[in-house]
């Protein structure tokens, strides 16, 4: 009765026609954003952010949470049509995808992967509703201690999934806690490394360090060799995928939906794991694993699926523990501190309007865009038409201009410039972007969680093994840790490293 | 003569060397406090402390006799770094420019200059996509999204 008394509550919230303009707005710019390579939600967010500072925190949230998953669905498109993602997480969906539409079944290639994403995200949301609101009662006996180790075991399995060295891996995790350290000391007040720089008094821009790591470097990349893309230019249609795709598919889709729930609540970049593991498990459960990769169904089904429904996931550590568990959920979490919302264990009871809201119109977005992107496609395919050396520097400008409209801060620009070439360099080294994001994502809170820690044990460290949830979730950071030593779990390393790549977290 | 990726390690570690101990020397001047109460340089110092030790790891990693990966050359194509200091370059200008010319004008110049040289296009098509994008990028910015850019000493 409760939950229908708040889906009621999240309604009257969202049913106003401010709310389900900017929902609309917010599923549409996440979806272009989704198509345009090089530009991901993090970007649209950016450039989106400062104009909502007029709207109340219900509307603002609504447009950005819009953003994020309305950009899984345009990264579909991309994959299929172009064979190039749009989004990280839709990588393996080149695989079939792209194959299918060589065959002329781009069409329902397509249409499945909406309607997956549809299916997922409408699921996912059911699993946020009933899982948000008593894992946020149970959090409330999360301490420093447990959140500390929380956090270090989320950027741990980043690291352990991280492609090649984890040596390497673990470097640029450190790189990112270092980073994080700039700015002024939440405890003591007293600056670090700003320079009398008024803009690193807050920190490295989180912002500007996306932007330029994966926006900025993922262009200068593509510019090195003058990339040039065959965008599939058979006519899209029989978007509706045909009785038989509907069998292939509803199994994957349903599995997908699950696995990327659960992948979703664990931090880091769980829309990019799902997705690779929902398909890891499909091929196995497949009657003809061999055909994987010449454009099956299940290929596309599957991970869409998962995609979309991690989305819903990453946003339960957000509403119940107050942790960013990627960078786009990290930047909703300062959207939500400018509109002085602490996301928290308490924020369900406190704003209940905002989460049920928030939570209901996830579900007006689902409709949205599978009512718009079909008909829709054909416009996102003009825009995948579009020559990359004429798309590149509109990239860049968007760039520029999301990081200078956040604060209008010259300083944070020539910052994103400063990780553009890093990013550029890192990559050339071969080190990877996704674990300093993180860092500097979480870096903060795990400074002040581990401090806070060691003054309530009195300066005993053991307080991390002594406290159970805490002890449980250190001894699985350890075991990974330790892992590629061990030959048995190396090995299972060693595959899933290869599926997956650098990606934006 | 070709790359092996253990020559890249060898020049990241020392970059990574250099960082951590930095971060750590630094961490000392801001006071680490003590265990039972840690100060504001004790995450650097800690941390500056790991990471320089991992550095070391990959450093010392990187002299084993074995199979290296050997590595792609660092520009793919003999005119790559030219087309990458380009883009560089042009951001920078932007910044410094576009308080001064304002943001509609200096976004003209910045799209044009970058379709003209990094993949040269005909006149036509880069003043067509240049002004077109100036435009939209105006009304879609300041007009619709109020977003407060600059508009230069000539007033646009």
């Amino acid at each position: 009765m409760d939950l229908l008394n708040h889906l009621v509550l999240g309604s009257q919230v969202l049913f106003t026609p401010i709310n389900i303009f900017f929902c609309f707005i917010g599923v549409l710019m996440g979806t272009l954003v989704g198509v345009l390579p090089g530009l991901g939600p993090t970007a649209a967010i950016a450039l989106l952010l400062p104009s909502t500072f007029h709207m109340t925190p219900v509307t603002a949230i609504i447009m950005l949470a819009g953003i994020y998953y309305g950009a899984m669905y345009g990264g579909s498109t991309t994959s299929i049509l172009v064979n190039i993602p749009g989004e990280a997480a839709s990588v393996i969906t080149c695989l079939d995808g792209y194959q299918m539409a060589l065959k002329g079944r781009a069409g329902p290639a397509l249409g499945i992967a909406a309607f997956g994403s549809f299916i997922a995200g409408t699921l996912s949301i059911i699993g946020l509703m009933l899982v948000a609101p008593p894992l946020a009662k149970f959090a409330l006996a999360f301490g420093p201690p447990e959140y500390f180790a929380l956090m270090l075991l989320g950027m741990v399995v980043l690291i352990y999934l991280a492609a090649g060295s984890m040596l390497k891996a673990l470097m640029i995790g450190v790189f990112g806690l270092l980073l994080s350290t700039i700015g002024m000391d939440s405890i003591s007040g007293t600056q670090r490394l700003t320079f009398g720089i008024l803009e690193f008094s807050d920190g490295v821009g989180l912002i500007p360090a996306i932007m330029g790591l994966f926006g900025v470097a993922e262009v200068i990349v593509n510019l090195e060799e003058g990339i040039t893309r065959s965008v599939v230019t058979t006519r899209v249609r029989d978007l509706m995928p045909n009785l038989q795709d509907w069998k292939d598919s509803i199994w994957p889709i349903l599995r997908g939906s699950v696995l990327g729930f659960f992948i979703g609540i664990l931090p880091g970049p769980a829309p990019v794991i799902s997705a690779f593991t929902s398909y890891a498990v499909e091929k196995k459960l497949s009657k003809y694993p061999e055909r994987f990769g010449t454009g099956v169904i299940e290929g596309v089904a599957g991970p869409e699926s998962a995609n979309n429904s991690a989305t819903g996931g990453a946003f339960i550590p957000l509403f119940t523990l107050g942790i960013p568990c990627n960078s786009v959920i990290a930047v909703l979490l300062g959207a939500f501190m400018i509109y002085g919302i602490q996301p928290g264990p308490m924020m369900i009871d406190k704003y209940p309007d905002l989460f049920w809201g928030t939570v209901m119109s996830m579900y007006l977005g689902n409709v949205m865009l599978l009512v718009l992107n079909l008909p829709l496609i054909g416009i996102w395919v003009q825009v995948l038409k579009v020559p990359y050396p004429i798309l590149f520097p509109i990239i860049l400008l968007f760039c520029l201009i999301g990081v200078f409209s956040l604060n209008y801060s010259s300083v944070e620009v020539a910052l994103m410039i400063g990780f553009g070439i890093f990013g550029y360099l890192a990559r050339k080294f071969q080190y990877e972007m996704a674990p300093l994001v993180l860092a500097l994502v979480l870096g903060p809170m795990m400074e002040s969680n581990v401090r806070l820690s060691l003054v309530i044990s009195q300066g005993d460290p053991m307080i991390f093994v002594t406290h159970p949830i805490s002890a449980g979730l250190m001894a699985v950071t350890f075991v990974l840790l330790v892992s590629p030593f061990i030959p048995w779990i190396g090995k299972r390393r060693k595959k899933l490293q290869e599926k997956v790549g650098g990606e934006e977290v | 003569m070709e790359k092996k990726i253990n020559h890249y390690n060898r020049i990241s570690a020392l970059f990574f060397i250099g960082v951590g101990m930095f971060f750590s020397f630094y961490g000392r001047t801001v006071e680490i406090g003590a265990w039972s109460e840690p100060g504001p340089g004790f995450m650097p110092f800690w941390s500056g402390i790991i990471l320089t030790i991992m550095a070391v790891f990959l450093l010392l990693g990187s002299f084993k006799r074995k199979e290296w990966q050997v590595m792609p050359p660092f520009f793919p194509l003999a005119d790559s770094w030219k087309r990458v200091l380009t883009a560089f370059l042009s951001m920078v200008a932007y910044l410094l420019l576009f308080e001064l010319l304002g943001f509609t004008l200096v976004t003209f110049i910045f799209i044009a200059f970058l379709l003209k040289t990094v993949f040269p296009q005909n006149w036509k098509r880069t003043l067509i996509v240049a002004s077109a994008t100036a435009i939209l990028a105006r009304l879609i910015f300041i007009n619709f999204l109020r977003t407060q850019l600059p508009l230069g000493f000539l007033g646009f």
